[in-house]
């Protein structure tokens, strides 16, 4: 019985469990006397039975999981095929691994012979403990319903109960975030760990020459230094996007809150989000296919040396066209949030609209956008997309746009998308970068949500 | 005081009239009309921006819908020796159409008809949409047909457009004999290494598969969640916690979600890799804070009227928020949710992370087999070196669009249908 199947029995019987209850909570009503004295809605009972039929059920299979497959390879191991394995630990366990995975269909031809005989005990162990534990959750849900079923009387705080454990639950859904992110700091922190047990964080941090491919060996790497990286990102994600996102983000809120008339701004509101809704690898494609060699022939023909068809220019503006709504809707927020009487005030003393949005409302709401600004520097030094279709590999430290430069997100991409081994530095070092990065956007989006919060309250 | 009463003093009234005055005031007029035109600029270029993205993603697109087609003579009787067209029917069809051996009947009547390199002229699947077309109508196999069989590659491009010199030269050669028509394939394939054959139903499904996991992961935590913080959360530093991090998780680069699934879903509990549960997985951690969030503002917006008219009657503080509040709630929840998920949708790069870049050339059928998703497709495409590819990566890029364009239109359409003034 596979686990699918028995996962869809158990939900059956609670289904049946609770509509037993129900009726039996049913009766009470109808039949009793006593009818003041029924505490909860049959609804309630029938749930209580149907938990306690599934829940126990579901929890055992949940240990049965994670318990069974040692069972399972003891029991092969017990076999008389396992005398004939090797004594050394690495290639029996390679061979049982790969007779697991046979047995379970996962994969079709074994690479070792030893492994296919091992198949067989592998077969009958994991189908023995598989019925048993099929068996073993069948009798549970029956003896959880039955017990519980009995225990069923107009006195018996049903909802209390049901409540107590749907509190469980929403405590525990909201506990998720909380998983995820401790989750994402240890598995970073625990890989990255392993890097530097390689190389030193000193040659990471600071050093200049980036080359994972020219590893040199054990105990001996260099080639990890991620300054270029970090210069890449930080001229594509930081310089460059925001030289195109700041200035026509800024001046579109400022037109859409303060000039544009209201139906103007009710159809380009909406259609500059549109441009933040775009998925990444759209705009990488754009930028690759259009922009990037449209900026060659450009730089070509100006006489820029080394102007390269995968440039730092075509990935920043784009990514800086897609930051655009994002720069927007900050600044449309900050502005918004102005006092209209300091707005008011500065009109009545006779300075022009301009005037006012410049002297007045963008130093009012200076600490917002400021704010804002973080936000979008922070998403496009994470952005991967763009970055890995039109920036290019080559780890350059150039001030020159149009020349290839890479950046972190992109040498995530290329260090974790081919067939390595998973100790070696060159797959860790992944990691590493990827710790560099969450901290470095995570510090980012305290500050920007510190400053924004701090001048909110200014106001109110 | 005495200085600023002397200053008052001698100084003239305001001339408004004055040149030196005039010239002031029209400099000042031309700054603010610069500034506005400046303003409306901005606007104009952001937008032109999208315009051209989306004429580009287009123009370049629908000509992958279409294929360039040339006739072929097929003479069955022939070259079959007398096979009947009772033999393609049934059951029995399929097995009877592999013995027969289509791929030599339709190479030798392109042969026949274009010289001994005629071959190179026609995509090398051609043949199967005449093993389809013979299923399709048994009839044919008893009579001499023309079929039309979609061209090779770089003729095709050619035809649409410009390609090399050798396939311009073929296409001014049999310049008439060429037709285009509807690319069917290219909705009902998946992957494939001839850009003529290639289709996006197999990433397409994917996807479905794919968001179907991240909803209905990411869809319960996510409601459960914003009530849990809206209507129990007492005010300490263990909700604080909580809060922080979903506030977080929302900001957190996505590739960093990639990470996350790869060391914890494939290394440390040994998902299958390329698998729609782990994509679905992973997309749906990054995808429930958001919905965390709208719904933790929609459930604010329910006024506590509601709630305290419930309790008023005697309802329990869980059917308060059940029957109460979860309902007027929702279509908020809702709509953060579809703008969530089309976020997801258009995802990438965690995806590359768990290794959902492989070639793959059947549909997916389950949850834990190698499956792609259309973002991912699009990438692997765009990689290819061939030329066909362009006009299919941007085809795919507009079938994105619309599922996004839809879901988005889904969401705006909610909020103003369910929108209510309390």
């Amino acid at each position: 019985m596979t686990g699918s199947i028995l996962f869809l029995l158990i939900i059956i019987l609670g289904g049946i469990s609770w509509f037993f209850g129900r009726v039996k909570a049913r009766r009470f009503v109808t039949g009793s006397a006593a009818r003041g004295a029924v505490h909860s809605l049959p609804n309630y009972h029938g749930w209580y039975v149907a938990l306690w039929a599934v829940g126990p059920a579901l929890l055992f299979l949940m240990i049965w999981n994670i318990a069974s497959p040692a069972l399972v390879t003891d029991a092969a191991l017990a076999s008389p095929a396992a005398e004939q394995l090797p004594q050394d630990p690495f290639a029996r366990g390679s061979i049982l691994a790969e007779a697991r995975s046979i047995a379970s269909d996962q994969q079709v031809k074994a690479f070792n012979p030893l492994s296919q005989t091992m198949v067989e005990p592998y077969k009958t162990a994991i189908s023995y403990y598989q019925t048993l534990g099929a068996i073993a959750a069948l009798l549970l849900v029956f003896a959880g319903g039955a017990y519980s079923w009995l225990r069923l009387k107009p006195e018996l705080r049903a909802r209390t109960k049901i409540e107590r454990i749907t509190m469980m639950a929403l405590l525990l859904a909201s506990l998720i975030a909380t998983i995820t992110t401790i989750g994402i700091f240890a598995s970073l922190i625990f890989e990255s760990a392993r890097f530097f047990s390689m190389v030193s964080p000193i040659d990471f941090l600071f050093g200049t020459e980036w080359n994972p491919k020219a590893v040199a060996g054990p105990r001996g790497e260099t080639g990890f230094g991620a300054i270029p990286l970090f210069w890449g990102t930080v001229f594509i994600g930081a310089i460059i996007a925001m030289i195109v996102a700041i200035p026509l983000g800024l001046m579109s809120a400022i037109y859409l809150t303060q000039y544009a008339p209201l139906n103007f701004r009710a159809w380009m509101k909406p259609i500059l989000e549109v441009l933040a809704g775009v998925p990444t690898v759209v705009y990488g494609y754009f930028a690759a296919l259009t922009v990037a060699p449209a900026l060659r022939d450009f730089a070509v023909s100006i006489g820029i040396s080394g102007a390269s068809s995968e440039s730092a220019l075509a990935a920043g503006v784009v990514m800086g066209i897609m930051i655009i709504p994002f720069v927007s809707s900050m600044a449309d927020d900050s502005i918004a949030a102005v006092p209209s009487a300091m707005r008011d005030g500065s009109l009545a003393m006779g300075a022009t609209k301009s005037e006012t949005i410049k002297k007045v409302l963008i130093p009012a709401a200076l600490p917002g956008v400021v704010g804002g600004v973080l936000l979008a520097v922070s998403r496009a030094i994470g952005e991967t997309m763009i970055v890995v279709m039109a920036a290019g590999l080559a780890a350059n430290m150039t001030a020159n746009p149009f020349s290839s430069v890479t950046t972190v997100t992109t040498q995530i991409v290329q260090l974790l998308t081919g067939d390595q081994e998973f100790d070696s530095p060159k797959t860790l070092a992944a990691f590493a970068l990827g710790l560099v990065l969450f901290i470095v956007t995570l510090l980012l989006n305290l500050i920007a949500l510190r400053v924004v919060k701090k001048y909110r309250e200014a106001y109110e | 005081m005495n200085s600023a009463a002397t200053f008052i003093d001698e100084r003239n009234p305001t001339d408004w009239q004055s040149d030196q005055m005039q010239k002031r005031i029209r400099k000042r007029y031309a700054a603010e009309r610069r500034f506005k035109a400046l303003g409306l600029g901005a606007i104009i270029l952001s937008a032109s921006f999208l315009a051209f993205l989306l004429v580009v993603m287009v123009g370049n697109g629908l000509r992958g819908f279409t294929q360039t087609e040339l006739p072929v003579a097929i003479d069955f009787p022939a070259m079959t020796g007398g096979a009947s067209a009772s033999q393609f029917e049934g059951t029995n069809a399929e097995a009877n159409l592999r013995t027969l051996g289509v791929q030599d009947i339709v190479n030798t009547s392109i042969e026949i008809q274009y010289g001994e390199l005629g071959g190179e002229l026609f995509s090398a699947g051609g043949w199967q949409a005449v093993s389809a077309a013979i299923l399709d109508n048994p009839d044919i196999i008893e009579t001499e047909t023309t079929l039309y069989l979609p061209v090779e590659s770089e003729i095709d491009v050619a035809y649409k457009g410009s390609g090399s010199a050798s396939a311009e030269q073929k296409i001014t050669e049999l310049k008439d004999q060429f037709s285009t028509g509807f690319n069917w394939n290219f909705l009902s394939n998946s992957d494939a290494t001839d850009p003529m054959q290639v289709g996006i139903w197999g990433a397409l499904k994917g996807s479905l598969i794919t968001m179907f996991i991240t909803l209905m992961i990411a869809f319960p935590i996510g409601v459960l969640s914003a009530l849990y913080l809206e209507e129990y959360a007492p005010k300490n530093r263990f909700t604080d916690l909580i809060e922080v991090s979903i506030n977080n998780l929302a900001a957190v680069p996505s590739i960093i979600f990639g990470l996350l699934g790869l060391a914890v879903f494939l290394n440390l509990f040994g998902l299958p890799r390329s698998a729609a549960l782990v994509g679905g997985l992973t997309l749906a951690l990054m995808t429930m804070p958001v919905i965390v969030i709208s719904g933790r503002n929609a459930v604010k917006a329910v006024p506590p009227s509601i709630r305290e008219a419930a309790f008023g009657i005697g309802a329990s503080q869980m059917q308060v928020v059940f029957h109460h509040v979860l309902p007027l709630a929702l279509p908020g929840i809702l709509t953060g949710t579809i703008i969530g998920m089309a976020r997801a949708l258009g995802e990438t790069a965690p995806l590359l992370m768990i290794g959902m870049r492989a070639f793959i050339a059947t549909p997916p059928s389950g949850i834990v087999e190698p499956a792609t998703v259309l973002p991912v497709q699009i990438f692997l495409w765009s990689d290819e070196v061939n030329r066909g590819f362009v006009e299919k990566t941007s085809a795919a890029i507009i079938v994105l669009l619309l599922f996004l364009l839809t879901m988005n239109a889904l969401a705006i359409y909610l909020r103003n249908r369910f929108e209510t003034r309390w």
